[in-house]
């Protein structure tokens, strides 16, 4: 039971950061579906200049650094070189997924994984007996992470910021009728979503295993994309969201330990995915009641 | 500044302004300009949207600016608000000259706008819908949603009936949206106001109250700066009025009081004066005799989201006859053209078209058997936007196929098809395959009536067929409406225009809640049919 509980933080704390570096995309109006190229991208760096350096706040910046960087370059592609997003997204994933593994291969010469000594802090390191053992696994951006979800949520919900990034998003027109330029606030909102996948990223790699594999992120990018879509496209929402997917594969991960061999393994590592596509219908529903509601609004639209 | 003349010289003048309409006093204004532009030119692709456009309208005044659709009218507007950036040209505002295309410099001049198409995200809450927009700084960056509201409460107070500021922009009516729009502009200390059409979605009592508005504003000291439709409104509110035609100035600013009606009727159509199209020669005359076109026998349909069902309709149109359907919008009027369309499936009754029962048939099917549809929304139900117009136009020939057809489409034939038929509707495009949202209202309208009156039609279902067209075009509808009927065609119309009902209409019925409540015949009892409609008795 303290395993599940440990487990679930653990594999949130991940999916929650890169949800919210979707809703910032989504909240500009981006469907951002190169969440899991910059994750990878983030795990990787994290793992090499760590390694390198064997700083790892270094290894942090060098992760949101790079991470960033990659989202100008989408940015570049799909506002000043009007790209289809959905496209530009699956690039820059693949970007991510090959040149991860193109990089383990050219610079350490080997394929599959590598092992680094740095790792994350863990804050509650002494704890050696009672419930306080679960928490002892946790690194210091598992900790931070609630602190994290309250920061978007104050950006995105309580901040002019936020109000012109929702107005770029949902209504172009509005913002560029009082001189917002959306295009830059889209800019703005895909660097707080790469730095937000570099911190996802490097929870992966340096923050729970202190190692990096090829594909390691293996689709969780794209459950936080879903994650974003389920939790409404709201902080809170997406972050909860993140932890029920969070709760999905500990439980997965769990059973594959303790279930006995009655139960084929792979139905149970199917457990995550399978809740995905229960999420994805959920908030099917909940759309197509919305867009109804819109429906009376939409003949005074501009068609942009 | 004692006189100001456009510098660019104009070749021929349209219009003699000196005659009867008396050119403003210039010299009589020391102050500066409230609105100046010189030389403004503006181009999208090919199509000219603004030519050396010069205006200076004086401050203190309410100022109307009219011209048919698609003559630069919103271009202009969007110049002038710094949403656009002119081409050549220069903008002043109050004096201060604006960079094309900068909206903050506009405001900060002094200019705020309201526009055609609503500028509050729906979705947003009144109250962030107003710090959003709000270019005075409220406070901090970081805001709590509860002083939000009430930082705003004392400006929205009194202007506008809202009854909380959390309440979000979607649930709010229409005219209530549009007092949150002014009331925005002005939250910006704003000396010149400009307003896009805002009559164009307001019921008459709304337009009388924004019109109080106006008065009451330009009495502070506000210029005002209006786009209008109708010269009915432009007489009832504009103190000077300047026409637009084809993108150029073709009249004024001059004075409303002192200008005859029918000289600015004539800027804002040219010399071109009245279109018509030779649709008696197209429709085919299916009525031979009277015969029933469209027969409805006790129709009832379910309530949609938006207004009643249909309760025991009863209905006939025979061939040469319009049969107008009067109402307060929102009484059955929608259920009752999507009964007739086939796009919702009735309850109970019997529809019959021509000589087949219909009730059970599919839209495609009906429009086989000869109905067309003119519907109410033409942006989002009479063409695709985004598909080009010979799409559009040759859609009832690609769905029909008749036997014999190819199955394979020729794409040169349909395109040449469409080109006669968009140059015999006159059609304003540059080519067939430029995407059918490119063209102005009037223009859709007239290319949904290239398509639906093409040939065979039996009966004609036309929903709000004028609806914020501007004189020209609407004239041409109803002309068009009425060569179809003198053909032998039945035309079901529906409208919110009783002057244009009792124009066209052979019979007139009375919808209230989903019912007909009355039927009258020519000559039409104005008062009578208003209290069918509002189901007032004396």
């Amino acid at each position: 039971m303290e395993q599940i509980l440990a487990t679930t933080l653990r594999s949130a704390a991940p999916l929650a950061l890169v949800a919210l570096a979707g809703v910032f995309a989504f909240r500009a109006g981006i469907f951002h579906l190169g969440l899991e190229g910059l994750m990878i991208t983030g795990a990787f760096v994290s793992v090499a200049v760590g390694d390198a350096t064997g700083s790892v706040a270094v290894a942090i910046l060098a992760a949101t650094a790079v991470c960033m960087a990659l989202s100008v370059l989408f940015w570049l592609v799909i506002e000043p070189l009007r790209a289809n997003v959905i496209i530009a997204g699956l690039g820059l994933t693949s970007i991510g997924l090959g040149g991860t593994a193109f990089a383990l291969a050219a610079v350490y010469d080997t394929r599959g994984s590598i092992r680094t000594d740095i790792a994350l802090p863990r804050p509650v390191r002494g704890v050696n007996e009672g419930f306080g053992v679960i928490f002892s696994e946790l690194s210091l951006l598992v900790w931070i992470t609630p602190l994290i979800v309250f920061l978007a949520w104050v950006t995105l919900r309580r901040s002019r910021f936020g109000l012109r990034l929702a107005a770029v998003g949902e209504y172009p027109f509005a913002a560029r009728s009082v001189g917002i330029n959306p295009s830059v606030m889209r800019l703005k909102a895909l660097l707080i979503a790469g730095a937000l996948c570099a911190l996802g990223g490097a929870e992966l790699s340096v923050g729970a295993l202190s190692s990096f594999t090829e594909n390691m992120t293996a689709g969780r990018g794209f459950i936080a994309f879903v994650a974003v879509i389920f939790g409404a496209w709201h902080p809170i929402g997406a972050a909860l969201a993140g932890l029920f997917f969070g709760f999905a594969e500990a439980v997965g991960i769990q059973s594959q330990i303790n279930i006995s061999e009655s139960v084929p393994r792979e139905f149970v590592l199917m457990i995550p995915y399978v809740l995905t596509i229960f999420a994805v219908w959920l908030g099917g529903l909940r759309r197509r009641r919305s867009l109804e509601a819109e429906a009376g609004y939409a003949e005074l639209r501009e068609p942009d | 500044m004692a006189r100001w003349r456009c510098p660019s010289t104009r070749k021929s003048e349209p219009i003699d302004h000196s005659v009867p309409g008396e050119r403003l006093d210039e010299s009589a204004s020391p102050r500066e300009w409230a609105v100046r532009c010189e030389g403004v030119s503006v181009n999208f692709g090919a199509v000219r949207a603004l030519h050396n456009v010069c205006l200076a309208l004086e401050q203190g005044r309410i100022h109307a600016l009219v011209g048919q659709n698609g003559a630069g009218k919103t271009t202009l507007a969007r110049v002038l608000a710094g949403l656009q950036m002119p081409d050549i040209g220069e903008v002043h505002i109050l004096g201060r000259p604006i960079q094309g295309g900068n909206v903050r410099a506009a405001q900060a001049a002094g200019l705020a706008m309201v526009h055609q198409h609503f500028s509050l995200p729906p979705s947003f809450s009144v109250a962030e819908a107003l710090e959003l927009t709000a270019t005075k700084g409220g406070g901090a960056p970081i805001y709590r949603r509860r002083e939000l509201e009430r930082r705003w409460l004392a400006e929205v107070a009194g202007s506008c009936n809202v009854s909380s500021l959390s309440t979000r922009i979607r649930d709010l009516p229409v005219e209530t949206r549009q007092s949150l729009e002014i009331v925005r502009a002005l939250a910006s200390d704003a000396r010149v106001l400009l307003l896009d059409e805002p009559t164009a979605l307001l019921t008459p009592s709304a337009t009388d109250s924004l019109f109080d508005r106006l008065q009451i504003l330009r009495d502070t000291g506000v210029t005002v700066l209006v786009v209008l439709h109708k010269l009915r409104e432009v007489a009832a509110i504009a103190e000077t009025v300047s026409v637009l035609r084809d993108g150029e100035m073709a009249l004024g600013p001059v004075e409303t009081a002192t200008t005859p009606q029918g000289l600015i009727s004539d800027a804002i159509i040219g010399e071109g004066h009245y279109e018509s199209a030779d649709v008696a020669g197209q429709a085919v005359a299916t009525g031979v005799g009277r015969r029933t076109h469209l027969l409805m026998e006790e129709v009832s349909s379910k309530d949609s989201a938006f207004e009643r069902g249909l309760k025991n309709v009863n209905l006939r149109i025979d061939g040469g006859e319009t049969v107008g359907i009067a109402g307060v919008e929102g009484n059955g009027q929608r259920s009752l053209v999507s009964a007739v369309a086939g796009l919702t499936r009735i309850e109970g009754g019997s529809i019959r078209i021509g000589e087949s029962e219909a009730a059970a048939s599919s839209p495609a099917r009906r429009r086989m058997l000869g109905l067309r549809l003119v519907p109410f929304d033409r942006n989002t139900e009479g063409v695709s936007r985004s598909a080009s117009l010979w799409l559009n136009q040759s859609a009832l020939r690609l769905i029909g196929r008749r036997q014999g057809d190819s199955p394979i489409i020729s794409t040169r034939r349909y395109r040449e098809h469409a080109r006669k038929a968009l140059e015999r509707w006159k059609v304003r495009y540059e080519s067939v395959t430029q995407p059918a949202g490119s063209l102005s209202g009037g223009n859709i309208q007239r290319l949904i009536l290239s398509r639906e009156l093409s040939d065979g039609t039996e009966v004609l279902v036309a929903a709000q067929p004028t609806r914020g067209l501007d004189f020209a075009a609407t004239e041409f509808v109803r002309r068009s409406l009425g060569e179809l009927r003198s053909a032998g065609a039945g035309i079901l119309l529906v409208s919110s225009d009783l002057d244009e009902l009792f124009e066209l209409s052979d019979r007139l019925l009375v919808m209230l809640g989903g019912e007909v409540v009355a039927r009258f015949v020519p000559p039409y009892d104005r008062r009578a049919v208003g209290d069918a409609m509002t189901g007032a008795r004396r």
